[in-house]
């Protein structure tokens, strides 16, 4: 899955860490979606979109392998 | 918020301090204390199932060192408690790294089990008996605090 929280999180002029706090989870898993490493839950998914006030497909895309 | 069955995140020091003494101390104590001659603790004990001679007798009051019984008590609630306890930032990452080292560690402790079965006869089968009862949570730990080091190593840098 792809995403495109850097960009948000550029766009929004916020770090990892203030996102992190913001929806209650590590600064490490921030890193970890950023890098693609981790696919969030639905619920973390959706808080992400709510912080940056868009839809969840708008931030995250599947891709050909999922 | 749903329901994970962990202890809370102030536990964990001091079980894991706990844990790793009696870890020290189950496999130390048989090397030091051999035959119960530097630590005895006698004490009457109710056995459901118990030894005499050769015959196995049941339902008794009997007098028994419990020293051993207490390290084993120590290291698998200390273990349990330190295994099963809260990290700093429980998130969701943490509990998959969790549930992965979990089955993980139960594939390991059994693959170990099966190659003991194999290669070891007699009576030094027992000694493997009594170290896997605690090798699954120690592999558990191991390797949970081995992925959560990593993680924190590739992670914990802002790009």
């Amino acid at each position: 899955m792809k995403n495109s929280v850097k960009v948000q999180r550029a766009i929004a002029n916020i770090t990892q860490a203030q996102l992190a706090e913001k929806i209650g989870v590590s600064r490490q898993t921030i890193n970890a979606i950023e890098a693609g490493k981790y696919v969030p839950s639905t619920v973390l998914a959706l808080k992400i979109a709510k912080l940056f006030e868009k839809s969840v497909n708008d931030i995250f895309e599947l891709e050909s392998t999922d | 918020m749903k329901t994970n069955y962990l202890f809370p995140n102030s536990f964990k020091k001091s079980s894991g301090i706990l844990f790793v003494i009696s870890l020290l101390g189950i496999i130390l104590i048989p090397i030091i204390n051999k035959d119960g001659n530097v630590i005895q603790l006698q004490s009457n004990v109710f056995a459901l199932l118990y030894d005499e001679g050769i015959k196995t007798r049941s339902m008794s009051w009997i007098k028994d060192d419990i020293f051993p019984e207490l390290i084993g008590i120590i290291l698998i609630l200390s273990g349990l408690v330190f295994a099963f306890s809260k990290e700093k930032m429980e998130d969701e990452m943490i509990s998959k790294i969790r549930v992965e080292s979990l089955v993980w560690a139960t594939y390991i402790n059994y693959a170990v089990l099966l190659f003991c079965i194999i290669f070891i006869y007699g009576l030094s089968f027992f000694s493997v008996m009594v170290y896997n009862m605690f090798t699954l949570i120690l592999f558990f730990i191991i390797r949970f605090h081995w992925m959560l080091y990593k993680n924190d190593k590739i992670y914990n840098h802002e790009e």
